[in-house]
């Protein structure tokens, strides 16, 4: 068998990327919408897809790893993974990539629940396996969007599920000997005590505080690329701040407090970032920065703690993993498939009324009439050119006039009507945002109820 | 366990401060208040800026002719207008709201109405001219009342050319 340190990495990293997978395709689903030529509506399945097979599969999968073994489940979860990862990537149909999404999710949760059962052979300790599984799954969930984001604009977004492949080969390697372990020896490394039923209220917890991070991800990279306009790889880098600020709330750990204290204090930054994002005062990036450094630290206190709890004292781990795979996985799904019908909505509403507001602008504005008359017959093209989206109103007032007094008004114009349509655009997401922070404050309650949530 | 016990309560403590303070800094910088304009209820006066010259007297009139036109159709002025830029916007327009050319033209008659009335009561059209513009206006096909909001001036240049010798009278007609 290999040795613990490669072993340990190959496993954090199978675990990292398979729950990466969750988020990994936010950024590219406008590339994707267009490439496939399909609806926002079924874009919006390749997300939620593979989050509700791994919601549905991840405890059956758990039991699949106790009976052929942790090592086979892991090989043969992590070679599904591959192959169905790189079914994604030569998709030309949303069909056909849904259905390989759900297959990736099948393999993934084989995987992931049956690296629990290897971890704490490898680590030498149950809480520290748990701690390592549960930190490389927040770490993969958080870093999902900025690393699809670079993949997209870099590349393509089917290099996001090609480049999985090979990566999950790597993994899958050093588990293959416990596989070839437990074939040829018949013993099945499996903890066979079970205790305790599932923590409804940790797993409770999980699938709320899962919910208000995928709204947070999922909101804001739509808020930067469609509503800021800002281009696939300037997204990725502006939501690389949230896993940054989740690695330094993952360095607090266990010594910051007890596993309650941990949830509730990471329950409370994520609702208060995303509480921040509800309500920025102006379209500008820096300010997306304070509140992802809140929810960043808040998800990794919070779901390290609470996945712990969920396993404190239970056997066996892969079963009771598999349930906060689920409860993760459930909360996602159900808050993307709650927060897109709103946000569409609203971002519909918030378009009209942004636009609205610039042709006041217009209208009331100190520029000539002719002028005038022009510039609207420009801002309605580009209104039409980009039907359904927040428009990049610029170009409408290109060439400037000649005269400096008409030039002045005109360019005065131009910002206060870009004003409008930005305010437009991120007032759209408020109301989501502020759902989602709702969402993550109702975590308290399962976290404030359960009383034996200290390790 | 009472060091663990007092680390918790200092980390939610931080968690809750920290999660109020960037709340109540961005309300305090206008978190609450940043949305789009609202736009005017086009059936409500507007009141005209003290307007100056042909030019500025030809801009207020077409705003108070949208305004009147919009009423009169349920849609904002500010719809009305991207709608009249073009003949293809206006041919969506009519039928995202199922509006008939017929309609439409009375609807923009009924505004260039309101805009002689507006005119004449913030004392930029004398009633000498307001009568006659009035019978005009009751007259002319749609694509010539959309030229006449989309370019007022020309209104008023034409009224000049046909008042001819009177020029001088309508210079004190228009103020």
């Amino acid at each position: 068998m290999s040795a613990p340190r490669p072993r340990l990495t190959a496993l954090a990293v199978a675990v990292g990327l398979v729950l990466a997978d969750s988020s990994i395709v936010v950024l590219a689903l406008p590339e994707i919408y267009r490439d496939l030529d399909t609806s926002v509506a079924g874009v919006t399945w390749v997300l939620v897809s593979f989050n509700l097979v791994m919601a549905l599969a991840a405890v059956p999968a758990a039991h699949l790893a106790r009976r052929i073994g942790p090592g086979r489940a892991a090989a043969i979860g992590l070679a599904v993974f591959a192959g169905a990862g790189l079914a994604c990537g030569l998709s030309d149909e949303l069909s056909t990539l849904i259905a390989a999404r759900c297959v990736q999710a099948l393999g993934g949760a084989a995987a992931v629940t049956a690296v629990l059962e290897l971890l704490p052979a490898t680590v030498g300790s149950e809480r520290r396996a748990v701690a390592i599984w549960a930190t490389a799954g927040a770490t993969g969930a958080a870093l999902g969007p900025a690393v699809g984001g670079l993949l997209t604009e870099l590349v393509s977004w089917q290099s996001i599920f090609l480049i999985q492949a090979p990566l999950a080969i790597a993994a899958g390697i050093p588990v293959l000997a416990v596989a070839r372990h437990e074939a040829a020896t018949g013993i099945v490394a499996t903890e066979l005590r079970e205790t305790g039923r599932p923590h409804l209220l940790a797993n409770l917890a999980l699938a709320l505080v899962s919910a208000a991070i995928a709204a947070a991800l999922f909101l804001l990279v739509l808020l930067l690329i469609e509503g800021w306009r800002l281009s696939p790889i300037g997204a990725a880098i502006v939501v690389s701040a949230m896993p940054l600020a989740a690695l330094l709330g993952a360095r607090l750990g266990p010594a910051a407090g007890s596993a309650r204290a941990r949830a509730a204090a990471g329950a409370i930054l994520v609702a208060g970032g995303l509480g921040g994002l509800a309500l920025l005062p102006k379209a500008e990036v820096v300010l997306t920065l304070p509140p992802q450094l809140l929810v960043g630290v808040g998800l990794a206190l919070v779901l390290s703690a609470l996945t712990e709890t969920a396993l404190a004292g239970r056997a066996p781990q892969a079963i009771h993993g598999g349930w906060t795979i689920s409860a993760r996985h459930a909360g996602v799904a159900i808050g993307l498939i709650a927060l897109t019908p709103l946000f569409t909505a609203d971002i519909a509403q918030q378009r009209e009324d942004a636009i609205d507001a610039g042709t006041a602008v217009v209208l009331d504005s100190r520029v000539a009439p002719l002028l005038k008359l022009e510039l609207a017959q420009r801002i309605e093209d580009r209104l039409e050119g980009e039907r359904g989206k927040v428009p990049t109103i610029g170009p409408a007032f290109e060439p400037l006039p000649e005269d400096p007094g008409d030039r002045a008004d005109t360019i005065l114009l131009r910002e206060e009507l870009q004003d409008q349509l930005d305010r437009g655009a991120t007032h759209a997401f408020s109301p989501s945002f502020g759902l989602g922070a709702l969402i993550g404050l109702l975590a308290l309650i399962p976290i404030g109820l359960a009383r034996r949530v200290d390790l | 366990m009472t060091g663990e016990s007092n680390r918790g309560t200092f980390l939610v403590v931080c968690a809750v401060v920290a999660s109020l303070a960037l709340v109540g800094a961005y309300l305090a910088a206008g978190g609450s208040s940043y949305t789009p304009a609202k736009t005017q209820n086009p059936c409500k006066p507007r009141p005209w800026r003290s307007p100056e010259g042909l030019e500025q007297i030809a801009q207020q009139f077409s705003l108070s002719a949208l305004d009147g036109a919009a009423c009169e159709l349920g849609v904002s002025r500010e719809t009305l207008a991207r709608a009249l830029a073009t003949p293809e916007s206006r041919e969506r327009f009519t039928e995202r709201y199922e509006i008939s050319d017929a309609e439409l033209a009375r609807a923009i008659r009924a505004g260039l109405l309101r805009a002689v009335d507006d005119a004449e009561r913030a004392g930029a059209l004398s009633p000498l001219l307001a009568g006659p513009l009035r019978a005009t206006l009751r007259q002319i096909p749609l694509d010539q009342a959309i030229e006449l909001i989309n370019n007022a001036q020309s209104l008023l240049d034409n009224l000049q050319g046909f008042l001819g010798p009177a020029q001088g009278l309508l210079e004190q007609l228009l103020p």
